[in-house]
């Protein structure tokens, strides 16, 4: 079991880099856990920071957010380095996430991966010149299995796609 | 059949492991019990300080009836349960595990600093393929530059997190984290930080291949050509257990030698980097002498001849000795057994004390260091213990997470690595009123004041809300709190003050106290008798004997300057000797330090520990009891046939420790002071002289500065800006440093750095302090 180790309390990062509506957020998803487990915050905090700041995390934010959780910024690295969902580099207005994972790829994701980058002209990972759609890098299994191939747009899931599909939800997104 | 034996009883269980029954105790695992036989399971993620992890997967065994391996380190014991650890099953578990734990490993055990001493090597010569099947790349990750300390090959981490644990459990400032997911996975700081940690050096001993490794270390030796020598540290009053590892008669680095009762598995980096100062370019290595100004080499003839000399020239009190307390036990013996002979009592090794109105004593230690981590309340009384005993501190915080409540009384809202419930912060006279607040509150609950003069000045004192908290939480029948008496009381000028109040509070709250003292030996010293009853250096002498100390080593350094400077002839028994000392002194002769003599060092706790010799001391430096008896032969004392160190020994093993009592009839001064409070704090790399000179350690990031440190709130009051060059002026003398702000430092307060040679023309002993500009 980790332990709660004594933190600086300063908190002026947090409170000039958090606005009040992510740091709100924050409360709630602290309010659900024990002060000694407060560590259990930091994926709800994250996203909220990240929603925030144009949908990625700067080191700054991710300092300001383990200042405001009151742990070790480490900790909250350690979080957003490991979660697909969490982009520690600028990405685009729209995230696109194909699965690629067993199910999907029986189905047929590898091809829809193709289909899309040459559709968007950029790899995994890219980001469009006009800055509008990130096609990220990696995404594993959502529990989607049964509408494989599936892909999820800004935290929608998108099942059974073909081609035409594909046109149709990329197209209304730029 | 008593209860107790029941109780143990109850608690045991039987296994079996290879056939064998161990009896073993509930609730442990299975890897504790296969320990505890002797059995040996492999395994790099598990370590019998810190927490479990279960994610190396090496120490997979076989358990009857289990449907598949289970890891050792993490399967609790059952009564009646059967291991295997050399089946089939268990055997080719294990060797599945080593496979995929090779598979991004380097092969560069030819040029890694960890080969030959490797768990990682080790093991794979028993359980590793011939061949690799693997045939895909291997990772590659980049390094990180960890500081001055530690040297990273992050490629050869196997993820075991044995370092990610220990700086979150037992060092307590969680600076590595497992950065990334699956095999991207690498331990980082992930912001490019150095580790902090005054404990840091201990994850090169975890690290069980060589991802981690001793930076100073690094490419100089193979593990197998090093000889170990069993030793004892000379920086602080825990008497750390070590080895140094010699090669061709070179000490190379320092390991941590197990004592459970004392440092454990651990060393603080102090104790691991101090040998590096050893070499540093001011070392003395031949005697010398100052004639018309002009220093020249001599024999040790001819220099103890002019000591002889010098000695028979002034009557005995005309001469006085100041020692430091990191020297031997026999040293200060024979130091003692010159001086009767000379007929002087002027010797002292308080150099490190400014108050001296109450006799010099053994240090009070009501709490064993073994049992401060089992205490439920802790009262830091004037102390920074992570700076003054690493260890000391880890026993308090491992009290602070078994969940004891520790409160603080002292000049600096020092950063911790446990909660504080109280932090009482004021500056050098604040803090002690505060703590006199304490004693009234108390008082004013039990209608029993201290007897005398300190009754009346703890009557004089304002009391507040926390305090008032503080005084009832004490005065709890169940509550039994352990004062630790730091470093920071020792040197105040209301020293015995500040001990007397301390020692009447835990009187009267069934409270117990422990005294923290600088340097590995002040017991030894005085235990030896090299005390006086006053103040010596407010005595004139004509001769100087200063032993094993620099100017820096004093606390009142402007006195002790003018003393060495205003006497007719000073000399030195040193390891080292830097202008500012060279200056004041006729006759440097130069002498070992602890790593390089055998001789006894008895600890803050009581404890006598031989260290003995690892590496020969440079030159013609010579071990400090073979000068002193010598000197004592020449000067016709009948008293010095010792033939070799044991004979000395022989004597000082009869040093026997006692109890030692707080007095508490003192008469308690009001310390006026106009302008700023002075605060010369001792840091924790500028306790002695290998410290001092030790690179490592001081391009480390605790590393002190020569700086003085303010409040924001004084800096309109003071004229000038962070990051100024100012002068400390204190009785028409300066010291030139840079101004820095900071809120660890209360109003009214000036912290100065003491050791380092920018304030060598500051007294520890006058508060009284201003800011004005730079002279030069």
């Amino acid at each position: 079991m980790y332990q709660v180790n004594p933190q600086n309390t300063d908190k002026s990062l947090a409170m000039s880099l958090l606005d009040d509506k992510t740091r709100a957020t924050i409360d709630t998803w602290l309010a659900k856990y024990p002060y000694d487990q407060r560590r259990s915050a930091v994926i709800g905090a994250l996203h909220a920071a990240q929603d925030q700041n144009q949908g990625w995390l700067s080191e700054e934010i991710m300092k300001a957010v383990a200042e405001y959780l009151e742990i070790p910024p480490v900790w909250v690295y350690e979080a957003a380095s490991f979660y697909s969902m969490f982009f520690t580099q600028p990405v685009g207005k729209n995230k696109v996430a194909i699965c690629t994972n067993i199910s999907c790829m029986l189905r047929g994701a590898d091809k829809v991966v193709k289909y899309a980058e040459a559709k968007l002209g950029i790899k995994l990972g890219e980001t469009t010149a006009d800055g509008q759609i990130t096609l990220v890098k990696e995404e594993e299994c959502v529990a989607a299995c049964i509408g494989a191939p599936m892909m999820i747009i800004n935290g929608h899931y998108h099942e059974n796609l073909t081609e035409q599909k594909i046109d149709e939800l990329l197209g209304g997104l730029s | 059949m008593s209860e107790t034996t029941n109780q143990v009883a109850d608690n045991t269980i039987t296994i079996e492991i290879d056939g064998q029954a161990v009896q073993v105790e509930k609730g442990s695992m299975i890897i504790e019990a296969a320990d505890k036989q002797g059995i040996k399971i492999p395994r790099f993620c598990y370590h019998k300080k810190l927490s479990i992890a279960a994610n190396c997967r090496m120490c997979m065994v076989d358990v009857e009836k289990a449907p598949k391996p289970l890891p050792a380190c993490a399967t609790p014991v059952m009564d009646g349960m059967k291991v295997y650890t050399k089946s089939k099953r268990a055997t080719d578990a294990q060797r599945n595990v080593m496979e995929f734990l090779l598979i991004n490993h380097p092969l560069d055990c030819p040029i890694c600093d960890q080969g030959g001493e490797c768990e990682l090597q080790d093991v794979s010569m028993g359980y590793g393929r011939d061949v690799s099947r693997y045939v895909d790349s291997k990772r590659v990750v980049k390094d990180e530059d960890l500081g001055s300390l530690i040297a990273t090959d992050m490629t050869r981490c196997i993820l075991c997190t044995r370092c990610v644990r220990f700086l979150n459990e037992i060092a307590g400032t969680d600076e590595l984290g497992g950065i990334g997911r699956g095999d991207r996975t690498n331990i980082s700081t992930a912001v490019g930080n150095s580790v902090k940690s005054e404990m840091s050096g201990n994850v090169i001993d975890l690290c069980p291949v060589g991802a981690l490794t001793n930076k100073p270390f690094r490419y100089k030796a193979r593990a197998w050509e090093l000889m170990a020598t069993s030793a004892i540290s000379m920086h602080d009053g825990i008497g750390s257990n070590l080895f140094y590892h010699t090669r061709n008669g070179d000490i190379l680095r320092t390991v941590p030698q197990d004592n459970d009762t004392i440092n454990e598995a651990w060393l603080a980096d102090r104790d691991r980097y101090g040998v590096h100062g050893l070499k540093a370019a001011d070392r003395v290595t031949e005697p010398m002498i100052k004639e018309n100004g002009q220093w020249r080499n001599i024999s040790w003839e001819d220099a103890l001849a002019t000591l002889v000399d010098q000695f028979k020239k002034y009557d005995g009190n005309d001469i006085a000795l100041y020692a430091s307390n990191h020297a031997s036990t026999e040293e200060y013996h024979l130091l003692k057994q010159l001086f009767s002979h000379l007929g002087s009592n002027q010797h002292e090794h308080r150099i490190d004390v400014t108050d001296f109105s109450v006799a010099d004593r053994l240090p009070r230690v009501d709490v064993k260091l073994a049992d401060v981590s089992k205490q439920q309340k802790v009262i830091i009384v004037g102390g920074h213990i992570r700076h003054e005993q690493p260890i000391l501190n880890h026993k308090i915080r491992q009290a602070w997470l078994a969940g004891a409540e520790v409160s603080s009384f002292g000049p600096v809202a020092f950063e911790q690595t446990f909660d504080l419930l109280h932090d009482f912060v004021g500056h050098q006279v604040n803090w002690v009123n505060q703590l006199a607040s304490l004693a009234k509150s108390v008082a004013e609950i039990t209608k029993e004041f201290p007897a005398g003069a300190l009754g009346e000045w703890v009557k004089a004192q304002k009391t507040d809300e926390d305090i008032n908290h503080l005084a009832k939480q004490l005065l709890k029948p169940e509550t039994k709190a352990l004062f630790v008496l730091g470093q920071v009381s020792q040197s105040h000028p209301q020293a015995n003050t500040i001990k007397a109040i301390t020692a009447w509070l835990a009187q009267v709250t069934t409270g117990q106290v422990n005294e923290v003292l600088a340097g590995a030996n002040y017991a030894g010293a005085y235990l030896s008798g090299l005390h006086c009853d006053q103040d010596i250096k407010q005595n004139e002498h004509r001769m100087n004997v200063v032993y094993q100390a620099e100017l820096q080593d004093f606390a009142d350094q402007a006195s002790i300057k003018n003393s060495l400077t205003n006497s007719d002839f000073s000399v030195v028994f040193n390891a080292f000797c830097d202008e500012d000392l060279k200056s004041r002194v006729d006759l440097i002769l130069p002498i070992a330090l602890i790593p390089e003599l055998t001789g006894t060092l008895i600890n803050n706790y009581g404890d006598h520990q031989i260290t003995t010799v690892a590496q020969k001391a440079p030159g013609s430096t010579k071990p400090g009891w073979r000068v002193l008896r010598v000197l004592g032969n020449l000067m016709g004392y009948g008293d010095f046939e010792y033939d070799d160190i044991n004979d000395v020994i022989a004597v000082t093993e009869k040093l026997a420790w006692h109890d030692a009592v707080i007095h508490q009839d003192v008469e308690p001064v009001e310390i006026e002071v106009k302008g700023l409070v002075l605060y010369p704090h001792r840091s924790i790399y500028d306790t002695d002289c290998l410290t001092r000179r030790s690179a490592p350690l001081q391009n480390s990031p605790l590393a002190s500065s020569d700086s003085v440190y303010v409040n924001q709130q004084d800096l309109p009051s003071i004229g000038f800006n962070a990051g100024d060059l100012v002068s400390v002026e204190q009785d028409g003398r300066y010291a030139e440093v840079t101004l820095v702000v900071s809120d660890e430092v209360p109003e009214g307060s000036a912290m100065v750095n003491l050791g380092r040679q920018s304030v060598l023309n500051l007294d520890s002993s006058n508060l009284n302090v201003s800011i004005i500009g730079a002279q030069s």
